[in-house]
This record gives C-alpha cells, structure tokens and sequence, in this order.
C-alpha cells in the first residue's frame, strides 16, 4: 500500500516535470497572414547581430565584409557553463537550416525550440527574440535564404554537467523566458527603441547581469555584467553607467552611426561588431535606441564583478 | 600649429634617445601620444565634422599635421619586449598587418592634408578615412580596458 502510494508520488513527480521541462512552441495558426520580405529582413538582420556569432571566423578572428553574411557558423563562445559552438545557419539543406519551415524557424527565435523538439541554450538569445514581432522573424528568414549557401559541419557544445541536461533547459524557460517589455514606454520614440534594444538587438544579453543559474536579473536592467566570454567587464549603460552617463541622446546615437564616443575614442572589444551591424540602421532607429537608454532607470553597477545573486 | 608640432617634435627626440633604456618608457609614450597629442587633434576636427564648432582650415590642417607626425613615429613605439598596456599581442603576431593599418592611416592623413579643403563639405570626404584607420586598427591591434 505504501508503496504504491510512493510510486504515484513518483509517476505524479516525473509527470510534473515533464510538463515543467517540456518545449513550449507556436502552431501554424500562431504566424500572421503576413507575405516575408527579405528587403525589410536585412534591416532586422543587422539589428539582430545574427553574424555576430554566426559567421565563419577567417584566421580565428571574426568576419568582416562581405564574410559577415556567410554564415556557417563555428565561433566558440568559452563561458562559466561550458564552450557553446555556433551554429550553421546558412541556407545549406544538409548543414544549415535551409530545410527548415517558416514554423520551425520563428520556434527556434522566439521559444528556443529546434525542430528536433530539442532546447536551445539561451546562448542564442532567443529570450530577447521572443519580444520581436513574428512579422520580423518571418522577413528575417526571407533574408537568410537569399544569403550564400555554407557546407559546414560545426561540432555540438561541450557543456558540463548539469547543464548538460537539456531538459532542464524547459524549466529555466519557465522562469526566464517571458516576452513582455523589460521597461515600457508611452512614448513612440522610446517605445521603437525599446522594441529595438530589448528584442532584435538583444542588448540586455550582455549588459544586464544574470544570476546563479544564467537568468537575467530584469531589477538590474542593463547595468554592466562580467564578460561572460572573456575577461572584464560588459559596461553599465543605464544612465548610471560611468562612461556613458554625461552622453546625450545624439551623442549616443552618433556612437552607434559611427563607432566614435564624443571623447572621439572608437568603440572597442565585442561592442565593434554591434556598432558594425547597427550602423546599417536607419539613424531614426539609433536615435530610438539612444532615447530608450535614456530612458531606463538609472542603476548602479554590482560593486563586486564576481558577485552572483 | 607650429608649437604642436614642435612639442611632438621635442617628444620624439627624447623617444629616441630613450627608446633602447625600457620597453615600460615606450609603453607609457606610446599611451600618451594616444591620449594626449592624437585625441587632442581628434577633437576639434570630430566636432567640426559633426556639426558641432564652426569649420576652420587652419585647425583642420593643425589637427591633420598632427597626426602626420604622430603616424610616422607611432608604429616604432612597439619594439619586442614592451607589450602590454592595451596593445594587443597580435601587434607582434602580425607585425605586418600592423604595419599595413600605419600605412593606412599615414595615407589618408597625407591625401587629407594634400586636398587642403576650405569647406566641411570639402572636408568630409577625406577626413572620413582618416578617422576610418583610427577605427579600422584600433579594431584588430588594440585591447579593451576594464
């Protein structure tokens, strides 16, 4: 008696976690009646940095040019949870994702979901692309098709355990992975920017510290984090931050038009390749981004660089 | 402009005669001819380019004579044995890509001062490249600090 009663406990349990750690993904209903278009999905391309990581390195340094749209992958990212590996993402049908359905590439964007029905680790960021509109998602594919097509085995991640696991990626999802504004504005400005800087250009990523399981702490929003990939630090951007608080909107907005500060220093470590893609923006975008920064609560940065909540 | 360049001068000269003493004095001069000279001519003319001070020639020409000195010299500031600060070790990996990104920036600091323009408009178009190799070396050869 006993012990079936701890035996439905169990099967209660694995059931539970089940449905705690299984992946939750859009239906064909979910896509808009929407035609994609590859002229409007270069835009959302640059502003995504999807060549940032996706790109072949050449001599081990990352692309630039022309390189940038040839996309077959193998960057190494060497974070605290193990080395993630880029993937292809090229139009290849073997080694790519040219195989893929529409369907299947907005579930990988937004809900980190590969056909397989396998997690994505949130090294590919799709907890910010979750708060793109799937109408951009959809153009961005169209552009991707239209780039050179890649033959390129890249190897899977080497992760540790118990990030090894990728069932329990389904259950950081449910705590981490909501599509909703970070820091909403009334104002149309703002607002573009925000759509801008917490979805497509992901720079929470990066610039908002995370806490002990790799979750972004949203109460800290954008206010410098440790370089998860290197040394350093990733700068505090909130109005707070040190190097960046006396800037102005357009000082910031030329920052990212051009790649120079108003100290006339030029942008330097990862923050060049962002700089790169967003200067392909129209400036009406970087001046939404630079307001929205503006925007932000102002937030100091953790005193200790190693600190973890 | 003729006191810039003369104090560039003077800099130099004790460069060379302290360039065999310790690779820390390069680095340290290297980092101020960076900081002090080239952003300091960087300045005036990035504010005229963007609008921000009224267009003057014969600043744009101090400023561009400026880097000229400072171009000729800046590339033999990192002898074997004095890396650090935020060189990047690829400056010793790759000398030769070093050295192409120098000639960059010599070439279009020399095309702007040869063009001489009188106007912003004039202006734009050569001094454009000019702060493009700052950018185009600073990407490859130099590192973040924290």
């Amino acid at each position: 008696m006993k012990k079936t009663k701890a035996l439905t406990l169990l099967a209660a349990a694995v059931l539970v976690a089940a449905w705690v750690t299984s992946p939750q993904t859009l239906s064909n209903d979910d896509l808009p009646d929407h035609a994609p278009d590859a002229v409007a999905g270069e835009l959302v391309f640059w502003a995504g940095g999807c060549a940032s990581c996706h790109a072949t390195p050449v001599d081990g340094r990352r692309a630039k040019g022309d390189n940038k749209l040839l996309l077959g992958g193998g960057l190494e990212l060497d974070t605290p949870f193990g080395l993630f590996r880029a993937p292809n993402i090229s139009p290849s049908v073997t080694t790519g994702i040219g195989s893929w359905s529409m369907l299947e590439f907005v579930n990988a964007m937004q809900r980190g979901v590969a056909p397989d029905g396998r997690h994505y680790y949130p090294s590919f960021p799709y907890t910010s692309y979750a708060r793109m509109s799937v109408a951009d998602v959809m153009d961005l594919r169209a552009y991707l098709d239209t780039l050179p097509i890649v033959e390129q085995v890249v190897p899977d991640h080497s992760i540790a355990f118990p990030y090894s696991v990728r069932r329990g990626i389904g259950a950081w999802k449910r705590l981490n992975l909501d599509a909703s504004a970070v820091i909403e504005s009334s104002d149309e400005l703002v607002e573009r920017g925000r759509y801008l800087a917490e979805g497509a250009g992901h720079c929470g990523e990066c610039h908002t510290p995370r806490g002990r399981f790799g979750g972004l702490l949203t109460d800290r929003w954008l206010s410098g984090a440790p370089n998860l990939d290197g040394d350093g630090y990733i700068p505090n951007i909130t109005p707070a931050g040190k190097n960046t608080a006396d800037w102005s909107q357009r000082n910031i907005a030329r920052y990212l038009e051009s790649g120079f500060t108003p100290d006339f220093d030029t942008v330097g470590g990862s923050m060049v390749a962002v700089q790169e893609n967003l200067s392909k923006l129209p400036l009406s975008d970087l001046e939404a981004i630079a307001a929205y920064l503006k925007s932000v609560p102002a937030v100091a940065r953790e005193t200790d660089s190693n600190e973890e909540t | 402009m003729r006191k810039q360049s003369a104090s560039i001068f003077t800099f130099v000269t004790l460069l060379l005669a302290l360039v065999a003493t310790a690779s820390d004095d390069v680095a340290e001069m290297r980092h101020d001819l960076m900081e002090n000279d080239v952003r300091g001519a960087a300045k005036p003319l990035g504010a005229m380019l963007n609008g921000d001070r009224d267009y003057d020639q014969a600043v744009v020409l101090e400023s561009l004579e400026t880097f000229a000195i400072a171009a000729d010299t800046f590339g033999d500031m990192f002898p074997e044995g004095s890396e650090g600060g935020r060189a990047a070790a690829a400056i010793w990996e790759d000398r030769a890509g070093f050295e192409a990104a120098m000639q960059k920036w010599r070439d279009a600091t020399a095309a702007a001062i040869a063009a001489n323009p009188a106007t912003l408009e004039d202006a734009k178009p050569v001094v454009g490249p000019v702060f493009g190799a700052c950018k185009n070396c600073h990407d490859t050869y130099r590192i973040e600090e924290d």
